[in-house]
C-alpha cells in the first residue's frame, strides 16, 4: 500500500500550509492511469462520471424520441414497424426513468452532498465505486439487448400479464426486470451513503436548521429511495421468478393476484417521480439564493415542504390504478390525497416566487431555467390534478394526455433545473464557465420547442388519440397536430444540442473560473474549484445557514485531524458536534471485482435458476476480499 | 471491460432466439410449405430455405410462443391435453408413432393422420403449421430450451415447456409413470 507522506500522526496543525496541502493530495490521491480510475473512492471522480454517464443515456434516449416523433410525423408511416416501436417507445421510458433521472440526480448528490456539508469524502465510499459499475451494467445490458432485437417491449411499467409468462415471449421482459434490479441495487447503495453522510459527516456547528437545502433535498430523497426501491425489487424478482422457474406471483388461476402487480409497482413508481423531483426543488433552493441575492424565504416552510411530500408520497400509488376497476371508497381516497400533495409543493412555488419577489434577480442562465421550471411545472402541476380526478382520468387515461401531463412534469419539473444546475455547477466541476450566450440560446430553444411538442398532445389526448401506438389512420382527425409536434421536436432537439456543445466546448476552453464565482453561500465555494482530491485542507466550522455569506472573509475551520491517512470528523446528528475521528478508506479494485461478480449471476439468472447458486460464489469470493481485515486498528474518538 | 462481457454473452445468447417476423413473404411461405417426405409420411427434410432462415421455428421465442398459443385457439386440447394426451396420443412421454422430427410433426399437422388427426392444412398458414410444430416439438423434448414458454396463466397440470416436462416421464426412475397412450394407429 502507499506509504504515508508524513510520519505518522502527523496532525494537521503541527506542520504549514504548504506541506499540509501537499500531504493531504499525497494522502487523499488517486494514482493517474487506468489502474487509478479502476479503483479510486473518490466521490468527485465517481460522481462526475456518474453525471457524464447519465447524461450519454440522456442524449441516447432522445435519440428514440426523435424516432418516434419521426414515425408519427404521418399517418401510416413505414419507418418503424409495431415490433419495433414497442421496443422504442419501452426503452425511451425505461431508460429515461431508470438510467437518466433517478441516477443523474444521485450522481450530482454524489458530488455534491460532501462539499457541502464539508467532509472530505462520501461515507462508504467503495458503496459508491460498486454503485457506480453496477449502474453502468445495468444500462449496458439495457441497451446491448436492444441492438440484438432483444429490447423490452412491454411499457416502461411493464404490466402483467403482459410481461408475464404467457404473453412476453422470448427474454425481452426479464431484461426490462434485470435492468430493474441493476438499477435499483446502485440508488439503494448511494441513498444509504448519504443519509449517513448527511447525518454524521456534516462540519461541525452545521446543526439541522443550517443545512442548505439541496442537502435536505437529498436526505428526503434517499429515505424515499429506502423504503420505494425494495418494492420494485421484489415485484420484479417476482417477475422474472413467474417467468423462468414457473411460480405463480401474478397468475390468478393458481392463487396469485395480477393486481399485485401493479400495487407494488406503484408503490415504488409514485415516490419514484418524487425520487426525480424533490432534488430538482433542492437545486432550485439552493440556486435562486445567489441568484434573488437573498436567503431563500421560508427556510422552515421549504424543508418541512419536502418532508411533506416525502411522506404524502407513499400515500397515492392508487391514482394510477383508477381505471383497475378498485373499490369506489379507494378511488375516493385516492384522489383526495393525489391532490394534498398539491399544497405542499404550492408551499414551495410561493417561497420561491417570494424569494425572486424580494430578492435583486440576476437574470444568468441558471435563473432562466428556474423560470422556466416554475412556469412548466405548475402547468404539469395543475394538469396532474386533473387526472386525479377518477370521471376525468377514466376519459384520458392511457391518451397522449397522460404522456403531455408526465413530460410536463418530468422535463419541466425535473430537467430544467438540471440543467439549470449544469449551468450552476460546472464551475466547481471543471474551473471553467459554461458560455451566457449558448446558454441564453439554449435555454429559449428548449422553453419554446419544449411547449410547442408537450401542449399539442394534451389537445390530442382530448381528441382520443391513444398513447403507444405506431402509428394511426389517415382519416382520424390527428394529422396535423401530429406534423407541428414533430416539427417542434426539431426545435427541442436543435436546444439541447446546443447544451452539449457548450457543455463540451466550455469544458475546454470556457472562461476560467474564481474560487466562487456566484458569490454563493453555501460550502461547496468555499473550496477551489475543480476542488482538490481531499476537498478541504482543514473541515471548516459552520455558524450560520450562509456561512459564506456571513462569514466572507475569515471561516473558521477545525484542526486536530491526522494527515498521514484519510481522516475525517463524525459529528453528532442534531447539533453537529465533533464526535471522533473517523478514517476513510482507501482505494480498492474489489468493488469493481464484487460489481462484475453480481453482473454475470444478475443476467445468468435470467436464462437458469441454478445461477442464483453458482454465481454467489464469486460474488462471496469478492466481498471476502472487500472486507478483508487489514489489521490496522479503528481509530480511537 | 464489463460491457465487453456482457455484449458477447448476450450475443452468444441472443442471435435470433427474439426476431419477431409478423408476416412471411408469400415465396417464402411457399417455399416452407414444400417438405420433402419419406414414402412413409414418417421423417424427411425440410426446404432448403428453412436453414437459409437460420431453423426459425425450433429455437426462436416468439414463433415458440405463438405455437403455444394456436395450440389452444385450434382445439389441440381436446384431444391431446395438455401434452397428457386424450384421444389423441400424448406428447409428454416423448413417444412420438411418427417420429421426433419436426418435418414429420409439420405433416401430421398439416395433412392429418389416421385414427382421428384432422388436416390442418387449408385451416391455418403455412407459418403457423410450423409454429405450431416447434410448440408441441418442445411439450416432448427431454431437454428444456431457454427460448421455449413458461407457463400460461391458467391451472396448471404438469411443468412449463422451458423446463423439460417430458424428462421426468423419460426418467424411468424407481416409480415409472406410464400415460395413456390412446389408440394405436
Ligand atoms: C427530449 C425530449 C423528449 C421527447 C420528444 C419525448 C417524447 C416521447 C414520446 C413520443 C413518447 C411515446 C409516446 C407513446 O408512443 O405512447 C414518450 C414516452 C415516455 N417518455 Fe418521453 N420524451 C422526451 C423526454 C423524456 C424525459 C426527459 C423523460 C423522463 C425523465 C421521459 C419519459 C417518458 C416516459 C416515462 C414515457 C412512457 C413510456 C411508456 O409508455 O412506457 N421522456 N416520450
Ligand atoms: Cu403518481
Amino acid at each position: 500500500m502507499t506509504r504515508p507522506a508524513t510520519a505518522p500522526d502527523t496532525r494537521d496543525i503541527d506542520i504549514e500550509r504548504t506541506r499540509l496541502t501537499s500531504t493531504l493530495a499525497e494522502t487523499w490521491k488517486t494514482p493517474p492511469g487506468f489502474w487509478g480510475a479502476l479503483t479510486t473512492v473518490d466521490h468527485k471522480i465517481i460522481g462526475r462520471r456518474y453525471i457524464f454517464t447519465a447524461f450519454v443515456f440522456l442524449a441516447l434516449g432522445g435519440v428514440l424520441a426523435a424516432l418516434m416523433r419521426l414515425q408519427l410525423a404521418q399517418p401510416e408511416a413505414r419507418l418503424i414497424g409495431p415490433d419495433r416501436y414497442n421496443q422504442i417507445f419501452t426503452m425511451h421510458g425505461a431508460n429515461m426513468m431508470f438510467l437518466f433521472a433517478v441516477p443523474v440526480m444521485e450522481a450530482v448528490a454524489v458530488y455534491l452532498v460532501p462539499l457541502m456539508v464539508g467532509t472530505r469524502n462520501i461515507a462508504f465510499p467503495r458503496l459508491n465505486a460498486f454503485s457506480y459499475w453496477i449502474y453502468v451494467a445495468g444500462g449496458a445490458l439495457l441497451w446491448i439487448a436492444f441492438a440484438l432485437d432483444m429490447g423490452p417491449d412491454v411499457g416502461w411499467f411493464a404490466y402483467v400479464p403482459l410481461s408475464g409468462p404467457q404473453y412476453g415471449a422470448g427474454k425481452r421482459a426479464d431484461i426490462w426486470a434485470q435492468m430493474i434490479t441493476f438499477t435499483e441495487l446502485s440508488a439503494l447503495a448511494i441513498a444509504v451513503e448519504l443519509v449517513v453522510t448527511i447525518f454524521k459527516q456534516r462540519a461541525p456547528g452545521m446543526t439541522l436548521d443550517r443545512i442548505p437545502l439541496f442537502v435536505w433535498s437529498m436526505l428526503v430523497t434517499s429515505f424515499l429511495v429506502i423504503m420505494a426501491m425494495p418494492a420494485i425489487m421484489i415485484a420484479s424478482t417476482g417477475l422474472i421468478l413467474d417467468r423462468l422457474f414457473g411460480t405463480h406471483f401474478y397468475n390468478p388461476a393458481e392463487g396469485g393476484d395480477v393486481l399485485l402487480w401493479q400495487h407494488l409497482f406503484w408503490f415504488f413508481g409514485h415516490p419514484e417521480v418524487y425520487i426525480i423531483f424533490l432534488p430538482a426543488a433542492g437545486m432550485v433552493s439552493t440556486m435562486i439564493e445567489p441568484f434573488a441575492r437573498r436567503p431563500a424565504f421560508g427556510y422552515l416552510g421549504l424543508v418541512m415542504a419536502l418532508i411533506a411530500t416525502g411522506i404524502l408520497a407513499f400515500g397515492l400509488w392508487v391514482h394510477h390504478m383508477f381505471v383497475a376497476g378498485l373499490p369506489r371508497l379507494g378511488d375516493s381516497f385516492f384522489t383526495a390525497s393525489s391532490m394534498a400533495i398539491a399544497i405542499p409543493a404550492g408551499i414551495q412555488m410561493f417561497c420561491w416566487l417570494a424569494t425572486l419577489w424580494d430578492g435583486r434577480p440576476v437574470f444568468k442562465t441558471p435563473l432562466l431555467f428556474i423560470i422556466g421550471f416554475i412556469v412548466t411545472f405548475v402547468i404539469g402541476g395543475l394538469t396532474g390534478v386533473m387526472v386525479a380526478s377518477v370521471p376525468f382520468d377514466t376519459q384520458v387515461h392511457d391518451t397522449y394526455f397522460v404522456v403531455a401531463h408526465f413530460h410536463y412534469v418530468l422535463i419541466g419539473g425535473a430537467v430544467f433545473p438540471l440543467l439549470g444546475a449544469v449551468h450552476y455547477w460546472f464551475p466547481k466541476l471543471t474551473g471553467r464557465m459554461m458560455s451566457e450566450t449558448l446558454g441564453r440560446w439554449s435555454f429559449w430553444l428548449i422553453i419554446v420547442g419544449f411547449n410547442a411538442t408537450f401542449f399539442p398532445m394534451h389537445i390530442l389526448g382530448l381528441e382520443g388519440m391513444p398513447r403507444r401506438v405506431y402509428t394511426y389512420q389517415p382519416d382520424l382527425p390527428w394529422h396535423g397536430l401530429n406534423v407541428f409536434i414533430s416539427l417542434s421536436a426539431v426545435v427541442l432537439t436543435a436546444g439541447f444540442l446546443l447544451f452539449f456543445i457548450n457543455v463540451l466546448k466550455s469544458a475546454r476552453f470556457g472562461e476560467v473560473a474564481p474560487d466562487n464565482p456566484w458569490d454563493a453561500p453555501t460550502l461547496e465555494w468555499a473550496t477551489t474549484s475543480p476542488p482538490p482530491s481531499y476537498n478541504f485542507a482543514m473541515i471548516p466550522v459552520v455558524g450560520s445557514l450562509h456561512p459564506l455569506w456571513d462569514e466572507r472573509d475569515t471561516l473558521p475551520v477545525a484542526d486536530g485531524l491526522r494527515t498521514d491517512r484519510r481522516e475525517l470528523i463524525v459529528t453528532t446528528l442534531a447539533a453537529a458536534e465533533p464526535q471522533a475521528r473517523e478514517a476513510s478508506p482507501r482505494n480498492s479494485i474489489w468493488p469493481l471485482l464484487a460489481a462484475v461478480a453480481t453482473t454475470i449471476m444478475l443476467i445468468w439468472s435470467i436464462f437458469s435458476p441454478w445461477a442464483v447458486v453458482w454465481g454467489s460464489i464469486p460474488i462471496a469470493v469478492a466481498l471476502i476480499g472487500w472486507f478483508w481485515p487489514k489489521g490496522t486498528p479503528e481509530d480511537e474518538s | 471491460m464489463a460491457g465487453v462481457l456482457l455484449g458477447v454473452s448476450a450475443a452468444l445468447a441472443g442471435c435470433q432466439r427474439e426476431e419477431r417476423q409478423l408476416r412471411l413473404d408469400p415465396p417464402v411461405a411457399d417455399a416452407l410449405d414444400k417438405i420433402a417426405l419419406m414414402p412413409s409420411r414418417i421423417g424427411g427434410a425440410p426446404p432448403e430455405v428453412y436453414f437459409k432462415l437460420g431453423k426459425p421455428y425450433e429455437a426462436n421465442a416468439y414463433n415458440l410462443s405463438q405455437g403455444k398459443r394456436l395450440y389452444t385457439w385450434f382445439g389441440c386440447k381436446s384431444c391431446h391435453g395438455d401434452g397428457q394426451g386424450g384421444s389423441g396420443p400424448a406428447f409428454l412421454d416423448g413417444w412420438w408413432y411418427y417420429g421426433p422430427e419436426l418435418v414429420s410433426i409439420f405433416a401430421s399437422i398439416r395433412d392429418g393422420r389416421p385414427h382421428g388427426m384432422p388436416a390442418f392444412g387449408d385451416k391455418m398458414t403455412t407459418d403457423q403449421i410450423w409454429q405450431l410444430a416447434g410448440y408441441v416439438q418442445t411439450i416432448g423434448s427431454y431437454e428444456g430450451k431457454t427460448a421455449a414458454p413458461s407457463r400460461n396463466d391458467e391451472k396448471q397440470t404438469r411443468p412449463a415447456e422451458n423446463r423439460a416436462p417430458a424428462k421426468l416421464l423419460f426418467d424411468e426412475g424407481p416409480s415409472p409413470v406410464h400415460p395413456d397412450q390412446g389408440p394405436t394407429p
